[in-house]
């Protein structure tokens, strides 16, 4: 028997997802790691909301295998959900976790953590820890490409959710706190082809290589590990940039070492750095600056202006203007913050020698873990509210004097909680308007947790907690309104979606994925009546 | 992965390949001493039973010759796998016997003309029609991009020759009957007693719901034609599995 070729190019008519519809937001559908291109994770369903979600139930749960610790957050598109762990990606029917494809790339040397995939047109995007993208027939699974976007045997892997824009897709690396030069790149959708590249640590001779002092800057750091955010009407790309290396060991790279620990704004169709913000010039606590850039237009000083909006390990929240990059205000968002005594009118922080990290040890807060980290804020237009996890945690910062390597492991130094002092999560609301917390809500538990947040038209938030919790608080006041134990921690941030009317919600855990939505009976169902011909 | 990365690959076959081929002198030599220790637990095949399976078994291609050899040798602590001390040189032979049970095509000697094999894929057989390479070609099989790395030679001979011996999992091929008269013909991804997710003949993934279905008839054989060995002259075919041996993943730059 053959198949007609001809049929297939009916087939590629299905299932096209574009860039208008990206641009619209989630709606049924989530279509990017934040759910949107502004990185808001809000959701406008509002089907669960404060006053039922207390009946929200489980509704299956896809248990991934290969499953160890979880980071990702799935898509979903048109009914089908495609999630992916470490070299894997796998689509499930959205309304019962059924799987109805997988693909596995098993000779990848190495396996990290994987935060997610793309969409564009009927292809899905992906990252193989060893760093190469791969693109995917999202009905079939089919491979349709893998292309080597950077070289892991110089010490770059990947971990993030790739960014499909209107006419590329953007990867960033991981391998910061072993000796790399980060950048940011773009791909092309159809070949994999790289379009432009722009590194985040400028080369002897170029603009800011003075920031380094005589340091090597192919070693600098300013990893790009999380997906950044887009926005449309500026086409300008948020991506933000993690610590310079050595991590702790700041005196062999005297200067600010631009353009770690920062954001830049970028010219998505050229690639070209339109302006940079650096939260923490010279950072020596290993303070990426990955928490997502969540893109928002509000009134602030009696106009509308379009802001960006970010959480960062430094404990400071930061509003700029993400048009030119104007600082316009930075506030504690955690209690425990000794690294500085403050930001000056141009965002820069006071300098404290006090707080660079010594031999014998130093205590600083935030943690290295930071204030906040990679798990997604969110932000709700309706309460205009922003959600954040927050950590109030100290660390005792060491130092190390050995002479760093780049490609051994070496970050330069390290630290240990204080005795005593486990620290602790806070989901804190924060109203960007004046920079001041709104309410909090207190999360007992082991101070492990990776867990954010997302925002509904309900008016709820939902959140994984820090004891294995995916719990919903009201978006205007934090009052709990529902909780489950997932049995194991969440290293994830949840997402929401509609399928055949009704609105779920998920989240993975370490190894399994989960699923609410509201309650109803079952109602009785015979077999399928089957046969075979 | 571009044509010319595919075509590169078709020339510098297996020489790509991270694990080393095994011997196949070794492994005739430890098949012998498979079958009297080891089938016992393995099976016959290496198809498991008290035993892990061993063939095709991924974790068994990411170990060394060394590293299986010193398994045998010491067996796995906290397991029910003894130590075999057969001594070094038949431990080698038997690793190799076991390493050519899971090796992957493109790791395992495939003669034939990979060129040809490409023609013969697209033209003549028209395997193209339902499987796809690099994106080209139909969905209505499965993929076979990476066919080289992620199957063994005999598994790709077998379902080119005896298609029906074994259908891929998540392809049988079905026809739907809805409730509301509607049909839906395709791959039966996945089958439960509450809902099958169909590819379609369209390319398009439909969510069927038990309670919408009226009947599913399931194909009993596989969609792949079965008359490959009389279609095709012999030295065709070890060209298709030349080339399909050849499929990896692997060279993507």
């Amino acid at each position: 028997m053959r198949i007609a070729i001809p049929m297939l190019a009916v087939a590629a008519a299905f299932g096209q997802t574009s860039f208008e519809d990206i641009k619209k937001g989630p709606g049924a559908n989530w279509l990017t790691y934040s759910g949107d291109y502004r990185a808001t994770r809000h959701s406008p369903l509002a089907q669960i909301d404060k006053t039922n979600v207390s009946r929200l139930v489980p509704k299956w749960t896809y248990h991934m295998e290969t499953g160890r610790r979880l980071e990702t957050t799935p898509l979903v598109v048109d009914g089908v959900m495609y999630v992916t762990n470490n070299n894997e990606l796998h689509a499930l029917d959205a309304r019962d976790g059924r799987r109805v494809w997988s693909f596995a790339d098993e000779d990848v040397p190495v396996k990290k953590v994987n935060r997610g995939a793309a969409v564009l047109g009927e292809r899905l995007f992906f990252v193989t820890s060893d760093a190469h993208l791969i693109a995917l027939n999202r009905n079939t699974g089919a491979v349709l490409w893998k292309k080597k976007f950077a070289d892991f045997s110089k010490g770059y892997s990947a971990t993030l959710a790739p960014m499909a824009l209107k006419d590329s897709v953007i990867v960033g690396v991981s391998g910061g706190d072993g000796g790399i030069r980060g950048y940011v790149a773009a791909m092309s959708p159809s070949t994999g082809e790289e379009l432009w590249r722009l590194y985040t640590v400028p080369k002897k001779g170029e603009p800011g290589a003075e920031s380094w002092a005589e340091f090597n800057t192919e070693w600098g750091g300013g990893g790009t590990w999380m997906s950044g955010s887009y926005d449309p009407d500026l086409n300008l790309i948020y991506w933000t940039t993690g610590n310079p290396w050595p991590d702790y060991n700041g005196p062999v790279r005297r200067g600010d070492n631009l353009y770690t620990c920062a954001v830049l704004a970028i010219d998505a169709a050229t690639g070209k750095m339109r302006w940079y913000f650096q939260f923490t010039p010279h950072d020596t606590h290993d303070w990426d600056a990955q928490s997502m850039p969540v893109l928002v237009d509000l009134p602030y000083g009696g106009k509308p202006r379009k802001l960006l909006l970010h959480p960062n390990r430094n404990g400071f929240f930061y509003v700029l203007d993400r048009v030119t990059g104007e600082y316009l205000r930075a506030t504690p968002f955690v209690d425990n913050l000794t690294w500085t005594k403050g930001i000056d009118a141009k965002g820069r922080p006071f300098e404290n020698p006090a707080a660079e990290p010594t031999t014998a040890g130093v205590k600083v807060c935030p943690s290295i873990r930071g204030a906040s980290n990679w798990m997604s804020p969110s932000f709700n237009p309706a309460t205009g509210l922003f959600y954040v996890p927050a950590l109030e945690q100290c660390e005792i910062y060491m130092t190390s004097k050995t002479i760093p390597e780049a490609g051994k492991g070496f970050s330069g130094g390290g630290g240990d909680k204080p005795p005593l002092e486990p620290g602790r999560f806070y989901l804190r609301a924060i109203d960007p308007k004046t920079g001041k917390r709104v309410w909090e809500y207190p999360m007992p538990g082991p101070t492990i947790a990776w867990a954010g947040t997302l925002s509904t038209a309900g008016g709820v938030v939902f959140f994984g907690d820090d004891d294995g919790h995916l719990a919903a608080v009201d978006a205007a006041t934090g009052k709990h309104l529902w909780h489950y134990q997932m049995g194991q921690q969440i290293f994830a941030s949840p997402m929401t979606y509609l399928v055949d009317g009704k609105q779920y919600v998920t989240i993975a855990s370490q190894t399994d994925l989960f699923t609410f939505g509201l309650f109803e009976p079952v109602k009785p169902l015979d077999p399928v009546k089957e046969s075979t011909r | 992965m571009k044509r010319a990365a595919l075509i590169a690959a078709m020339t510098a076959g297996a020489a790509l390949s991270q694990n080393p081929a095994f011997d196949p002198e070794a492994a005739r030599a430890g098949s012998k001493t498979y079958a009297a220790a080891c089938a016992g637990c393995h099976g016959s095949t290496g198809e498991g039973g008290r035993g892990p399976n061993l063939a095709d078994n991924r974790v068994v291609r990411r170990r060394t010759d060394a590293e299986l050899a010193a398994t045998i040798l010491r067996g796995v602590q906290g397991s029910d796998m003894p130590p075999f001390p057969i001594g070094e040189e038949r431990a080698r032979q038997v690793a190799a016997f076991v390493r050519s049970m899971s090796a992957p095509a493109i790791d395992s000697p495939n003669p034939g003309d990979p060129v040809n094999g490409r023609a013969v894929f697209e033209g003549k057989g028209g395997c193209s029609g339902c499987h796809a390479v690099a994106g080209r070609g139909g969905s209505l099989g499965p993929d076979l991009t990476n066919a080289g790395s992620s199957k063994s030679y005999k598994y790709l001979r077998e379902s080119l020759l005896r298609p029906n011996a074994r259908i891929a999992s998540g392809f049988q091929g079905v026809e739907v009957t809805l409730k509301d008269g509607r049909k839906v013909s395709g791959i039966a991804r996945n089958v439960s007693n509450y809902s099958i997710q169909v590819t379609g003949r369209d390319g398009a993934i439909h969510r069927l719901d038990a309670g919408g279905i009226r009947e599913a008839v399931y194909r009993k054989t596989s969609y792949m034609p079965a008359d490959y060995e009389s279609r095709l002259s012999k030295p065709e075919v070890d060209d298709v599995l030349a080339y399909l041996s050849r499929q990896s993943l692997r060279s993507a730059e």
